[in-house]
């Protein structure tokens, strides 16, 4: 049974803005997909829509063969949400709102208060346990609502932009939580963010998203193989033969699109044989984040012709 | 009800008694109705004994039964009886504004309603547990507040009077009928309010003119336009009991996912 599956999603709202536009995935069981896309390009649109929080203006989306529009409270028993909107209560402290939280689970309340202490203790959030969440730092809130998302022991993870506001040492551990949860307990993470460096190290599958459309979808290889295949190679040298001389960029730096690791002794052997000196050589593989862009750029010029519409 | 809702009834009823400034507002109104307002009344017809003669007055064109009583006794029974019923009522809908705002609009102010949204709770489930908490804080303070005005006006009838009187009937219907009743309507009204109010005073103000009948209530024991009886108070409490029954039944359509987080 899929985890998650989203089929022909689309969501327009009623001031006529097309949020999701026939958006199709399948997700299995322990898979960390990232959703990535800029701001406004319907990530949080489409987990409210898996959350049960609106309706679809077109096809449908289920966990676990649950249709949350239908029943959204047996689709949240599942599920774990982290969005930016879903605050906690000032007024309690950081292990009250767990209990809390806990209880609305359906936890007892020292089942609640055991599993609350456990997360914070891997949030590193023991310290500030017993502080009203007023006094509290962006970071540690962030912590708090993942600790609350996962009170319950979900089997989905929603995550949007969980690491938004975290120093970069606090990401990490966020990021390797996360992982670790896949991993360890075959939770199912969705992942909403444009941190696409961030994405690429703990994502299994990804689907990139542009105003509501999705632009592609699969493993950084199936991104890689669909979208720019091969890889760079970076030179830089002297004595360039003249057939190298037109990849050389405005730093006087060689750039050639090569399909295999071969080719690199090929090239460089070319340039040593005609009495050059090599100063640097480097390969690189596209990245999420060049993918992205390829994509984004390949799509600006079909909307041109197909007037902004999903294809 | 179940436990999961038991424990968002327990966090309503913690955040609005935790909260100082919310507790005082909730306090402050049933402290000047029902300990402050019958002292200034009595200590007055104690202390200025001359305006008794037109009281004296008002108190022949009563059918009354108790005139055993001394002249001040009968005055304190007036009061207790036909002038403080009126201000009484203010107090649960004025309780059961404070508590609903906070509790349907404060959470969607805070940000905390979206999380709860994605508890496993129903809508019905949320939206019952919250009018009970409202509800039961309403019950509460109308409750002390009548205790609480019954030990000042018995003290004060008993030292300055010279003894008890006692309330009648019509607080029976006040106090089981129409204020929970009046209660329920300031909360669905609040539920309804929710949607659009972007703040707790928001909220609030819109509860406001379900004063205006009380007011009314009110101007009319004092000018003498009509006297509240044991039957108005029963009719008033029937028509209260069916409107609160219609809107609580109407108002669980204006509390929808979509609606509550629109912005």
């Amino acid at each position: 049974m899929n985890a998650i599956t989203l089929t022909e999603l689309s969501k327009t709202y009623p001031n006529g803005k097309k949020a999701v536009d026939s958006v199709n995935i399948s997700l299995s069981p322990g898979e960390v997909f990232g959703f990535l896309g800029p701001n406004g390009a319907g990530k949080t649109t489409t987990v409210k829509l898996l959350g049960g929080m609106l309706t679809p203006t077109h096809g449908s989306c289920s966990v676990f063969a649950i249709n949350p529009a239908k029943e959204p409270e047996k689709a949240h028993a599942l599920c774990g949400v982290v969005t930016e909107h879903a605050q906690m209560y000032d007024s309690l402290t950081g292990i009250q709102n767990l209990i809390f939280y806990g209880s609305v689970y359906g936890l007892s309340s020292s089942e609640s208060q055991k599993r609350g202490l456990e997360l914070l203790n891997q949030l590193e959030l023991s310290d500030a346990k017993d502080q009203k969440l007023s006094a509290y730092s962006t970071g540690m809130r962030q912590r708090l609502s993942l600790a609350r998302a996962l009170i319950h022991q979900p089997e989905i993870l929603f995550l949007d932009e969980p690491t938004s506001g975290l120093d970069p040492e606090s990401a990490q551990n966020v990021h390797n939580m996360i992982r670790h949860l896949a991993r360890e307990n075959g939770i199912t993470v969705f992942l909403c963010t444009h941190q696409l460096r961030y994405a690429q190290e703990i994502c299994t599958r990804y689907g990139l998203m542009e105003k509501g459309c999705l632009l592609a979808e699969g493993t950084l290889e199936q991104l890689r193989a669909k979208v720019c295949s091969g890889m760079t190679m970076k030179i830089k040298a002297t004595n360039i033969p003249k057939e190298l001389s037109r990849h050389l960029n405005s730093e006087g730096i060689l750039e050639i699109p090569v399909q295999s690791e071969e080719e690199v002794p090929k090239t460089a052997r070319r340039i040593i044989e005609s009495g050059g000196n090599i100063y640097h050589i480097s390969t690189k593989i596209p990245s999420l984040e060049d993918i992205y862009f390829h994509l984004t750029d390949r799509k600006e010029k079909t909307d041109e012709h197909t007037n902004g519409r999903c294809h | 009800m179940n436990t999961q809702m038991a424990a968002v009834i327990k966090k309503d009823i913690k955040s609005i008694t935790s909260n100082k400034r919310m507790f005082t507002t909730l306090l402050i109104v049933p402290v000047v109705l029902t300990i402050f307002l019958p002292s200034v009344f009595i200590l007055i017809l104690y202390f200025v004994p001359e305006e008794g003669e037109e009281l004296l007055e008002l108190l022949e064109t009563l059918p009354l039964s108790m005139q055993s009583g001394t002249f001040l006794q009968n005055i304190i029974w007036l009061i207790l009886n036909f002038l403080l019923p009126g201000f009484f009522l203010m107090i649960p809908i004025m309780a059961s504004s404070v508590m609903s705002a906070t509790s349907f609009v404060g959470e969607k102010e805070k940000r905390t309603l979206e999380t709860l949204l994605y508890c496993p709770l129903s809508l019905k489930q949320i939206f019952r547990s919250k009018v009970i908490a409202s509800f039961l804080i309403s019950m509460i303070v109308s409750g002390i507040s009548f205790g609480a005005m019954l030990i000042v006006v018995e003290t004060l009838s008993y030292y300055l009077a010279g003894g008890f009187v006692f309330p009648d009937m019509k607080w029976f219907f006040i106090l089981f009928l129409i204020a929970p009743a009046v209660s329920l309507i300031a909360i669905t009204l609040i539920v309804r309010m929710s949607a659009k109010a972007q703040s707790v005073e928001d909220a609030q103000q819109g509860a406001v003119f379900l004063l205006i009948p009380v007011l009314f209530l009110i101007i009319g024991q004092f000018t003498g336009l009509f006297l509240i009886s044991t039957w108005l108070l029963l009719v008033i409490g029937a028509l209260c009991s069916l409107a609160a029954a219609f809107l609580l039944r109407t108002s669980m359509n204006h509390f929808q996912y979509e609606t509550l987080l629109k912005n």
